[in-house]
């Protein structure tokens, strides 16, 4: 009697393993979709705070996952751009013809006002090189299927320590993340939708993000058009071209 | 000698008023130096003290690498064991305070704060039993009560406080990097208001248990920094040294920084003053000069006719001008005694009861380590200064009109209107 149940508790679960996905699968599917050869998007940035609502337009040109120029368009902030290579984030003011290396303190000041700071735009290491990561189970986001996968770092240097991803369970693009701190209190929160099909990439395009250390603030990010996989031109990511 | 030095003197007491009034512009120039170089030197000792006392101490211990990036307030070059290096520094009779001092964004909410908002700042995690052998806290909280060892309370300057419309029990958050990089939060609540006559700490310091940074921040027992107190008036650069020297054999990869390179911005600014001062003095010292000369010059050229009637009478040339010399070290004497006096009249004022400058200090930076009340100190090199600079002015100041007088012939100086 003992071995037909363990027979068929065998039988049962050697099938669901073998189909299983892994979180490791997930961000793996998640990144081939996420990250680009080039890219070039033109968006708004819209920053909701207790001033108001402030519109700031630009256009990103970004290359693999960690080269992004960011260009300001919008009149206020008219030529401002922020480059970011691989260890290193760099600001070009126009109006003072200044050129800055963001560094230590500075990285956790928040781009031009908004929940986003230039720590969250650092990148350089895939997911799987910085974290271990963990299946929770799965979740509906906004009516969504979702894999809940937290992730804890596992080297250092990270600024998150712990984050949790809800992601698209057919689409593999994040619908919410959740950042926290070190003693695991929640720092930000990014939402997702608007999931368009864009040259075989499932591309969010509107985005919010939310600093839960201010209150009554949030940042939106919406495409407004992009074009995936573009012939780019080096130099776009080159400081001499920054300062241009 | 002693006949010129009698006429001299004769000369002196007949011409009194000439000789009060010369008397006395030597007198108020050489107060208002004394007074001047008072104040300014009293400013600076009371600043440095002030320095020393609640921001840099004596002398600091660090990692080497710590130095260079010091502005970033890196976690990374800490001194991993500081209990051993305390301890070897107290056998060498040297209080130390070990500190984690590292940066962080303070949020302020809205009930109890007036408005949300944040503001990056500069946090020193202390012992606070330790911290009070080198600095002097314990004493200046105005308002609630000293940090206690692992709580999760700080204190707070007063004039942050002010700014931000703090009171003790107030909930804060900082949010700050752990030593590793992550992000970390800390919820924290005001249990002290400091009030310090250091006005840097006033303006921005903020004050949290060494333990408890230690834990969030992951130090695992390491500080950024070891304070030492030195003796008084002892030589700090040097100290410094041979310390470092004694520690460096047991504990590689340290250094040990005077405070004279720790606040060598304010060391800077402070020998930037001290030019100024100079200038300042230098200025008094002219106006003193001019006005002494001036009268000296009237005082020998309306006694044109007299010198020649000396001359007349068989005088030699050498003891007319040592007659007018003498006569003008002797108001020159008169004026510095009187001077002298003044100074001090002054000096005892700004000394013991000094100027008020906490409005205009409160909301601008002056570079002094001063806040409130501006004192005075004693100098008494300057007063001896002082002193022989009115009689050898004077002496200086009567050569040259003599000396003129003695070029021309006896019958011009008898005419000389």
């Amino acid at each position: 009697m003992k071995r037909t149940v363990m027979a068929l508790l065998v039988t049962l679960m050697v099938p669901a393993s073998l189909w299983a996905i892994s979180a490791e699968d997930i961000i793996k599917k998640l990144e081939k979709n996420t990250v680009t050869k080039t890219a070039r998007i033109d968006g708004v940035m819209i920053i909701n705070d207790r001033f108001g609502i402030k519109r700031s337009t630009f256009i990103s040109y970004a290359r693999g996952a960690d080269t992004m120029l960011i260009e300001f368009t919008s009149v206020e902030e008219e030529g401002m751009k922020i480059l970011r290579t691989r260890d290193e984030i760099y600001l070009f003011y126009p109006d003072a013809e200044e050129l800055i290396r963001m560094q230590g303190a500075a990285l956790k000041e928040s781009v031009m006002g908004s929940d986003m700071s230039y720590e969250d735009m650092t990148g350089g290491r895939t997911l799987l090189q910085s974290y271990k990561v963990k299946l929770e189970g799965t979740e509906e986001i906004d009516g969504a299927p979702c894999y809940k996968v937290s992730m804890e770092a596992k080297k250092k240097g990270v600024p998150y320590y712990k984050q949790i991803m809800w992601i698209d369970k057919e689409l593999f693009i994040y619908r919410k993340i959740h950042k926290f701190s070190r003693s695991g209190k929640l720092l930000k929160e990014i939402i997702c939708d608007d999931v368009r099909q864009v040259s075989g990439k499932n591309i969010a395009f509107h985005m919010v993000l939310k600093d839960t250390m201010k209150r009554n603030s949030s940042t939106e990010f919406v495409i407004n058009d992009i074009q995936i996989n573009i012939p780019l031109k080096a130099s776009i990511f080159s400081l001499e071209e920054l300062t241009w | 000698m002693k006949f010129l030095l009698g006429l001299a003197l004769k000369n002196l007491s007949r011409y009194k008023k000439r000789t009060i009034i010369t008397a006395a512009a030597i007198a108020v120039g050489l107060g208002i130096y004394i007074f001047i170089d008072a104040w300014l030197l009293g400013a600076e000792m009371e600043s440095e003290r002030n320095l020393i006392w609640y921001e840099s101490s004596s002398a600091r211990v660090l990692n080497e690498s710590y130095w260079e990036e010091k502005d970033q307030l890196p976690l990374k070059y800490v001194i991993e064991n500081p209990e051993e290096v305390t301890v070897r520094l107290q056998e060498l009779k040297i209080p130390a305070a070990p500190r984690t001092v590292f940066g962080g964004e303070l949020i302020v909410r809205e009930d109890p704060f007036e408005q949300d908002g944040s503001m990056q700042v500069k946090i020193f995690s202390i012992d606070p039993e330790q911290d009070n052998t080198v600095f002097r806290f314990r004493e200046t909280i105005v308002k609630g009560r000293y940090l206690k060892p692992g709580e999760e309370g700080i204190l707070i300057g007063s004039w942050l406080a002010e700014d931000l419309g703090a009171e003790v029990g107030y909930p804060l958050t900082i949010v700050t990097r752990t030593r590793h990089g992550y992000y970390q939060i800390i919820d924290v609540e005001i249990v002290g208001i400091i009030n310090c006559p250091n006005p840097s700490i006033n303006r921005g310091a903020i004050f949290l248990p060494l333990d408890t940074a230690d834990t969030y921040l992951e130090m695992q027992g390491a500080v950024t920094e070891i304070n030492l107190k030195f003796p008084e008036r002892s030589d700090a650069e040097m100290l410094a040294a041979s310390i470092e020297e004694k520690l460096i054999e047991d504990f590689k990869g340290i250094e040990i920084l005077s405070w004279k390179i720790l606040a060598r911005d304010y060391v800077a600014f402070a020998a930037m003053k001290q030019s100024g001062t100079r200038m300042i003095l230098f200025l008094v010292f002219i106006i003193a000069a001019v006005g002494v000369s001036n009268t000296m010059l009237m005082a020998i050229y309306e006694r044109f006719r007299e010198l020649g009637m000396m001359r007349a009478l068989g005088m030699k040339d050498s003891q007319v001008r040592l007659t007018f010399l003498f006569e003008a070290g002797g108001i020159g004497f008169i004026g510095s005694v009187f001077g002298v006096m003044l100074g001090c009249i002054l000096c005892l004022w700004i000394v013991n009861r000094g100027v008020d400058y906490s409005a205009m200090i409160r909301d601008m930076d002056i570079g002094y380590r001063v806040t409130g009340i501006m004192r005075g100190a004693w100098h008494p090199k300057a007063l001896v200064i002082a002193f022989f600079l009115g009689i050898i002015l004077s002496v200086v100041t009567a050569f040259f009109p003599t000396r003129r007088a003695l070029k021309m012939t006896i019958t011009d100086c008898l005419r000389f209107q």
